[in-house]
């Protein structure tokens, strides 16, 4: 039988900055420390990545996110590219809440491998560690 | 200690964490087995977190050093 590579599930759901940060970070340092790692994009955490509120810096945040704006520190867009170019991530958009939105993948920053279900991510994601955030 | 030939030298100074250790992977990525990267860091966590991840991806620290706030590692890269 062959070795499976260690692999990383993350599910975002939350549009609060500082999750998507530490979410993207530890996708990020994960792939790069050997891991597969797969990103499932849903619920209000897709807003976030849609195009004009990214342009817009529109985001959710507390006392931590304000530094992370004000230091102007990379943002979980770029973690996720990082991640992309330096080991193996992929990030998902939710189908269901894509189709709610009536948004699609081009709404999107360019960090969607695809836009797909929560069967296919389970598929993808068979035995792997499950981070949620 | 005896000396280290350094191969290249990344300055990840002012740039908080995971920077530095981004700037490592790089720096390890593009070079070539045998080279020794030496990556300067003033972000704390990376005195941890830079030797934990140079011992899980298999490669040798070839030297440490700290400077005041400036942390010095040398890696060589092993595969």
């Amino acid at each position: 039988m062959s070795e499976q590579i260690p692999s990383l599930a993350l599910i975002l759901m939350s549009e609060d900055l500082e999750k998507l940060h530490a979410g993207s970070l530890v996708g990020s340092v994960a792939s790069m420390s050997g891991m597969k790692v797969n990103v499932f994009v849903t619920m209000n955490a897709l807003a976030p990545f849609h195009k004009k509120n990214f342009d817009e810096a529109d985001f959710k945040y507390g006392v931590v996110g304000k530094e992370i704006l004000a230091k102007k520190i990379p943002l979980f867009d770029h973690l996720l590219q990082e991640g992309k170019d330096f080991g193996e991530v992929n990030v998902y958009g939710c189908a269901l809440a894509m189709d709610l939105m009536e948004w699609k993948k081009e709404d999107m920053i360019d960090v969607f491998d695809d836009v797909i279900g929560v069967t296919a991510f389970l598929g993808m994601t068979n035995n792997a560690q499950v981070i949620t955030m | 200690m005896s000396q280290v030939e350094i191969t290249k030298q990344l300055d990840a100074r002012g740039t908080y964490c995971p920077g530095p250790l981004m700037e490592l992977v790089k720096g390890i990525k593009r070079g070539q087995v045998g080279d020794v990267i030496e990556l300067i860091s003033d972000d704390k966590g990376s005195r941890v977190d830079i030797p934990e991840w140079v011992n899980k991806m298999g490669h040798e620290i070839a030297n440490e050093r700290l400077e005041g706030e400036d942390y010095y590692i040398a890696v060589r890269k092993v595969k």
